[in-house]
């Protein structure tokens, strides 16, 4: 009797676990009451939280030359209530409806080459749209994985993986406090997105059903994004594509690295340094252009490009460092990017010499 | 019995132990502080106090403030609260304040890796009683500025103090409205420096041992551009003829140690009733962008000094046998066209437009043996002279500077925003 009992039980609990997994609650905010205490409070993935598995209408996305934090590997995601939907403005960035979520997955595969063997994770980052005003909300996962915590003041977490060619990698991996993610995310002092330019997320991707569709079309369809003409705005380059003009993939890497703040509208503006693939007036790019704040961050070199000569360009110095007061992004990493100073010093090389010196 | 006295006074010792350690911690290094303050930082309200005690705090991460306007933080005191950055990992400044109305008073803090204090897009900032300083003296590893206001509006900086900053103790840059009093600057590359503001006033400061001692700049291919107007007053420029340990690159690592003040492409800037005594090279250097041998690509920059009023100072060279520095280009500059004599004022002569003085510089200074050089840079320095006459001339004095509100500013800048 007992015996039977026992196995109507175990009968009863998978019924309901495979029901649990089934029935998917669709994603619904109560924005009076964000941010959540919880990530998995907002239901965005289904089942285990740390497999990553997408709601109904929270959709991948992907930018085509990504911002370097520290090696991690990040999955991007939207998510907007029915009935509303984004458009393009006349510069190319896409303009969010209130309530729209873009959600940033950050974490470390156990092994690069292998990543089916596991991941470690580490942070998700929430941009929420209220009351026409963006909120960056800050998730700590759990030492456990089942769930990640609101954190206002950020972590530092030690992380090691084995990279893609079985060389082991740790770093002491700094999570932004929320004063921070602004530091970054913001055009004119206001809170902004930065990655979901159109010219950096015009590419086909291949979704979870297995079909592949430029993303913006994509976005169309699932009601997402106004009907645009988003050819006009010219696709940036892929930083990794070797077929790429050299020029094309640098300033891509050097927009999405530094243009947040290397912009008329960024935080570094004061610099009059602007790393991105718009600008054309030579100083603004940093070519034969003296710092104006760097202090020691010059490493005794005397302009941001030194066209054709990349160990005379502070611009690569501060890339390669990792001393907090030197390096440069400010925030963001802890380790050299190496592959990204490869090919920033390859370009600048690539550059005709120019003398700096004013005749 | 013994055994209870025993146990009695062991526990006595035990928690006599426990309080000296506690009260050690307390007063030496507490690391646990940096969750507290941030946090109380970013949930604070405006109008909100927040208090950092009497001690000597670690920090390992950067404090930042931001978007929440009329916020003091207040310490116990310049010199009772510490906050140190030596074991700093992350962050390029110790404090970084982009919120409007802050007040930051009575505090040191000490040892950070990049900037001290930076603040940006502030409307309103009052920085009182507030100490920056490295405290293994001067290093070229040192961060850049001690204090650094830029891109705000209406700025006092007030009973502070800075010292052992690779490039400036004092640097407020590109802001408008700016008053800088009571302070004292010293052992700095630069010990207090206007750069591209508007409205700028310097008085009753100390900028003593700097290599240079107040600068004035203006610097192109910046968003702030053409800065003006700036009165420096009332100050002891004294003894700054410390080494410049600037890395090169930055601007001030082109100023000779031995400079009292010197004016780069400043416009409509009056100098009166300082004590400008003791520099090795030159008292006041006065001197367009070009001497620089920068390029620039900024159509509406004015490379040029002009209408600069310099009058009744108290100028006293350092004297002696000290000769001018030869460490820089302008000093050697100094030192070769000046017949390696400390002079009290040099001009680069590198003017625009026609007549004797076509850049309105104005000199009155009633001192008997004046040692004025027109190094005349701008014909390869074919024309090196002492003849101070087309310069003896008046301006009008600057009005003083008020702080107000930013109406037409900030129409400009929506224009541009969009």
């Amino acid at each position: 009797m007992k015996k039977i009992t026992s196995l109507l039980l175990i009968i009863c609990a998978v019924f309901t676990l495979q029901n649990c997994q089934k029935v998917n609650t669709p994603v619904s905010l109560d924005f009076d009451k964000l941010p959540y205490k919880n990530l998995s409070e907002y239901n965005f993935f289904t089942g285990d939280l740390k497999s990553l598995s997408a709601n109904d209408r929270v959709l991948l996305y992907e930018p085509i030359t990504p911002l370097f934090t520290d090696y991690a590997k990040k999955s991007r995601f939207v998510w907007m209530p029915e009935g509303v939907t984004a458009d393009i403005n006349e510069e190319g960035i896409i303009e969010y409806p209130n309530g729209a979520v873009l959600i940033k997955n950050f974490f470390y595969p156990h092994d690069f080459a292998k990543a089916e063997k596991g991941k470690d994770m580490v942070e998700t980052r929430l941009l929420v749209k209220n009351n026409n005003e963006w909120n960056a909300y800050t998730y700590v996962w759990n030492d456990a994985e089942t769930d990640a915590k609101l954190s206002k003041v950020g972590d530092v977490k030690a992380v090691n993986w084995k990279n893609e060619k079985g060389k082991a990698m740790s770093v002491n991996y700094i999570v932004p406090n929320k004063n921070q993610c602004k530091s970054c995310h913001q055009q004119n002092t206001v809170l902004k997105p930065i990655g979901t330019k159109v010219k950096n997320i015009n590419k086909t991707l291949k979704y979870a059903d297995g079909t592949e569709m430029n993303q913006l079309e994509k976005w169309m369809e699932v009601g997402y994004l106004q009907k645009s003409e988003y050819h006009k705005f010219t696709a940036m380059a892929d930083w990794q594509d070797e077929n790429a003009p050299l020029k094309d993939r640098a300033m891509a890497y050097l927009e999405a690295n530094c243009g947040h703040c290397h912009s008329k509208g960024g935080q570094a503006r004061t610099t009059g340094l602007y790393l991105t693939t718009d600008e054309t007036n030579p100083s603004h790019l940093g070519f034969c252009k003296g710092p104006v704040a760097a202090g020691k961050g010059s490493g005794g070199r005397k302009v941001s490009i030194h066209p054709g000569e990349p160990e005379k360009s502070i611009l690569l110095f501060r890339m390669q460092s990792n001393d907090p007061g030197i390096m440069m992004p400010e925030l963001g990493r802890v380790t050299e990017h190496k592959e990204g100073v490869a090919l920033v010093e390859e370009w600048i090389a690539s550059l005709e010499k120019e003398d700096c010196k004013q005749q | 019995m013994t055994l209870r006295i025993i146990t009695f006074l062991l526990a006595i010792f035990t928690i006599i132990a426990c309080k000296q350690e506690a009260e050690t911690v307390a007063n030496e290094v507490s690391t646990d502080i940096y969750e507290a303050i941030q946090e109380k930082l970013i949930d604070a309200k405006a109008g909100d106090i927040i208090e950092i005690p009497e001690g000597k705090f670690l920090f390992d991460r950067p404090l930042s403030l931001d978007g929440i306007a009329n916020v003091t933080i207040k310490g116990a005191g310049m010199e009772k609260t510490i906050l140190s950055f030596k074991d700093q990992q992350a962050g390029a400044e110790g404090l970084k304040v982009t919120a409007d109305n802050v007040t930051l008073d009575g505090f040191t803090i000490q040892d950070t890796k990049g900037d001290a204090i930076k603040l940006q897009d502030c409307e309103g900032v009052t920085i009182r009683n507030v100490k920056t300083t490295w405290t293994n003296g001067a290093n070229p590893t040192n961060g850049g500025y001690g204090l650094y206001p830029v891109a705000c509006r209406n700025v006092l900086i007030e009973h502070c103090e800075a010292s052992y900053a690779s490039d400036a103790g004092i640097y407020v840059g590109q802001s408008t409205n700016v008053k800088v009093l009571k302070s004292y600057a010293h052992h700095n590359v630069a010990g207090i420096e206007i750069e591209n503001c508007k409205n700028a006033i310097v008085t009753k400061c100390k900028a003593e041992n700097n290599s240079g001692g107040i600068l004035v700049f203006d610097l192109p291919d910046l968003p702030a551009g053409n800065g003006h107007t700036c009165i420096i007053t009332d100050n002891e420029i004294i003894d700054n003829n410390f080494k410049n340990f600037s890395p090169e690159g930055n601007m001030v690592a082109i100023v000779p140690p031995g400079t009292g003040l010197i004016l780069l492409a400043a416009k409509n800037v009056e100098v009166f009733n300082n004590r400008i005594k003791g520099h090795k090279t030159v008292g006041a250097a006065i001197a367009s962008f070009h001497i620089t041998q920068r390029k620039w690509k900024d159509d509406n920059y004015n490379p040029f000094t002009h209408d600069i009023y310099i009058h009744d100072n108290v100028l006293e060279r350092k004297g002696g046998v000290a000769v001018p520095d030869l460490s820089k280009e302008f000093g050697k500059m100094i030192s070769f066209y000046c017949s390696a004599k400390q002079q009290d004022i040099v001009y680069d002569g590198i003017t625009e437009g026609e007549g004797k003085n076509p850049m309105n510089l104005c000199i009155q200074e009633s001192k008997e043996d004046l040692r004025f050089t027109n190094v005349d840079a701008a014909n390869d320095f074919a024309n090196v002279s002492n003849d101070i006459s087309a310069y003896v001339c008046s301006l009008d004095g600057l009005p003083e500077v008020i702080f107000s509100e930013s109406e037409v500013e900030t129409k400009e800048t929506q224009t541009e925003g969009k």
